[in-house]
């Protein structure tokens, strides 16, 4: 139970971030502009808001959030503590790195999960109280479904701040992350479309193998899952009564699941080999 | 069981040979003083032991564990001031001290706890506004938490003043009292001759000397200074130190006016005084001086053994 002495450890530590104070005002702000634009203007929440559409309409600000404010809580999380020296404190301690790792996965989560999670209680209970009604279960879902979506992106900065001794190497690594894998991955997966189709625009629709590879952006991969338990949200493209697995929403759920554990193991294969 | 066992310890670092076959072995109980120049591998030598560097040959055991395969079990049972460590800047005292007793699964009273090293009244203040000397303290105050049994203080002493100084002496003592062993690495010497029960001497990689500190001034054979100022005119005065350079133990003599300075073994300190009464001249004033481990260490450090 080592890992929960270095997750309070470290809750408590990057809870008193003045960036990750300034990101959480943001996102309560947002949430609840969110909730009231849609509650109230028309051209955003239709003539007859529903409280299910509110609960997408608020799960969209949750993707760039959390990716943007992982990387800026996330990135030093172990770099930093290594070029700064303070990892000889944690270590000297009866902790093994896993656990080490372990704890800090977790205590960052709870740190990012908090304002998260309360920006979007406080959203839908505005927009609810505008609507004058709840969508319990689309509600529930968000949450749950956000706070693996927080675990899987802490997972990704942590595991990559694990790889390397220098903060600003694990800040290269994260941004570089975020580029390649959320901003471009559209263009990439265009590419490969058209280089499938001899290098030509492809005639019909878009093959059904673009659903999957669409689905590898974590963010992505959230809209899917939520698509799961609020109907009408983010309908998956190929998704037919009987569909294989790989064109059901259900692969949303197992990338997320990839994107909690892979980083993880990555980063801890690097950081248990490393000379500190 | 030895405390801390080191065999052939290789470390290397890219083309740098840290650690070149090191081979130590420190009594449980015995305050060991761990000496060598900035860049001998004194601190290569302790990450080994913590598990923060893997040798590239070699073994060490802590308190009878590997140093590598059962690392928590040996973390748990030392207390470590390492070198070039960094305080969370944003935990208080008391936070830290939270940290480390729950890591332990200690019981403790932080503000107890602080006070043995003289922080108490800046537990609940955030360590990034503490001072060198305060940051050494708690984190000195860290390592005694649930009274470990090896003690291992990487540089206890840089960053404090004179009083901080005294005060690691009188805490290692205070430690070695208690059964503890201490593991004390230093490249000022004065602090690890007061306290040490042995040293041991690493040069480039290797240890090239481990005794007590009575034995490495035997065997390194440096004298004592004796010092006398005399009542005497010449030719006594010049009589006086040929007669002094005649005494045996004695190794070199010079004159400065009335002061006759004698380098000398501890046994012909007396003789020396009766050969300069003998010839003639009246003791006014003596005194004498022990050869400092700074002069052993030079000694070894730059390779004249």
């Amino acid at each position: 139970m080592s890992w929960r002495a270095v997750a309070r450890k470290d809750f408590r530590d990057a809870r008193r971030s003045r960036a990750l104070w300034g990101l959480s005002v943001l996102f309560v702000a947002l949430s609840v502009l969110v909730a009231v634009a849609f509650a109230t203007v028309d051209l955003i929440g239709g003539p007859d808001p529903s409280p299910t559409g509110l609960v997408t309409m608020l799960a969209g600000a949750v993707g760039t959030f959390v990716s943007l404010a992982a990387v800026i809580t996330c990135y030093r999380s172990l770099a930093g503590e290594r070029e700064s020296g303070s990892v000889k404190i944690l270590l000297a301690l009866p902790h093994s790195r896993g656990e080490a790792l372990l704890g800090k996965l977790l205590g960052r989560t709870a740190v990012l999960a908090i304002p998260v999670l309360g920006g979007l209680l406080i959203g839908v209970v505005v927009g609810s109280a505008l609507l004058g009604a709840v969508a319990a279960l689309p509600t529930v879902a968000l949450l749950v479904v956000t706070l693996v979506f927080t675990l899987a992106y802490v997972s990704i900065v942590v595991g990559l701040s694990a790889t390397t001794g220098t903060a600003t190497r694990a800040a290269t690594l994260a941004v570089a992350f975020f580029v390649v894998v959320e901003l471009f991955w559209d263009v990439f997966v265009l590419a490969l479309v058209y280089a499938a189709s001899g290098f030509a625009v492809p005639t019909g629709g878009l093959p059904d193998w673009t659903f999957l590879l669409n689905q590898v952006p974590p963010t992505s991969s959230f809209v899917t899952t939520m698509s799961l338990f609020v109907p009408g949200s983010d309908a998956a493209a190929g998704a037919g009564g009987a569909a294989p697995f790989y064109l059901t929403p259900w692969v949303g759920v197992f990338v997320l699941a990839v994107w909690i554990v892979l980083p993880a193991l990555l980063g801890y294969a690097r950081f248990s080999a490393a000379d500190l | 069981m030895a405390a801390i066992q080191l065999d052939g310890l290789v470390k290397q670092f890219g083309d740098v040979r840290a650690l070149d076959g090191v081979d130590l072995s420190v009594h449980e109980g015995e305050v060991f003083g761990f000496l060598g120049p900035n860049g001998a591998g004194k601190s290569t030598t302790i990450d080994v032991l913590l598990d923060f560097v893997r040798p590239t040959s070699g073994t060490a055991t802590v308190l009878g564990m590997d140093a590598q395969a059962e690392s928590t079990a040996i973390r748990a049972r030392t207390g470590v001031l390492p070198e070039g460590y960094h305080l969370y800047d944003r935990l208080t005292g008391r936070q830290h001290v939270e940290f480390v007793s729950e890591s332990k699964g200690l019981d403790v009273d932080p503000v107890a706890a602080l006070e043995r090293v003289g922080v108490a009244d800046a537990v609940d203040r955030r360590a990034g506004g503490y001072s060198t000397g305060m940051k050494q303290r708690l984190m000195l105050g860290m390592a005694l938490l649930g009274d470990p049994d090896v003690l291992i203080l990487d540089e206890p002493s840089s960053g404090l003043d004179p009083a901080g100084v005294r005060d690691v002496r009188a805490v290692v003592r205070r430690e070695a009292d208690r059964g503890t062993t201490v593991f004390f690495s230093s490249h000022i010497l004065s602090q690890v001759e007061a306290v040490c029960d042995r040293v041991g001497i690493l040069r480039e990689g290797r240890v090239v000397a481990v005794d007590t500190v009575e034995g490495l001034r035997e065997a390194v054979g440096t004298d004592a200074t004796l010092r006398v100022t005399v009542d005497g005119e010449e030719p006594h005065l010049d009589a006086g130190v040929t007669a002094v350079r005649g005494v045996e133990g004695v190794t070199s003599v010079t004159r400065d006016g009335s002061t006759v300075v004698a380098h000398v073994e501890d046994r012909g300190k007396i003789e020396v005084l009766h050969a300069i009464e003998d010839a003639g001249l009246a003791i006014r004033d003596f005194e004498t001086r022990a050869a400092s481990l700074e002069e052993l260490f030079l000694a070894y450090a730059e390779g004249d053994r």
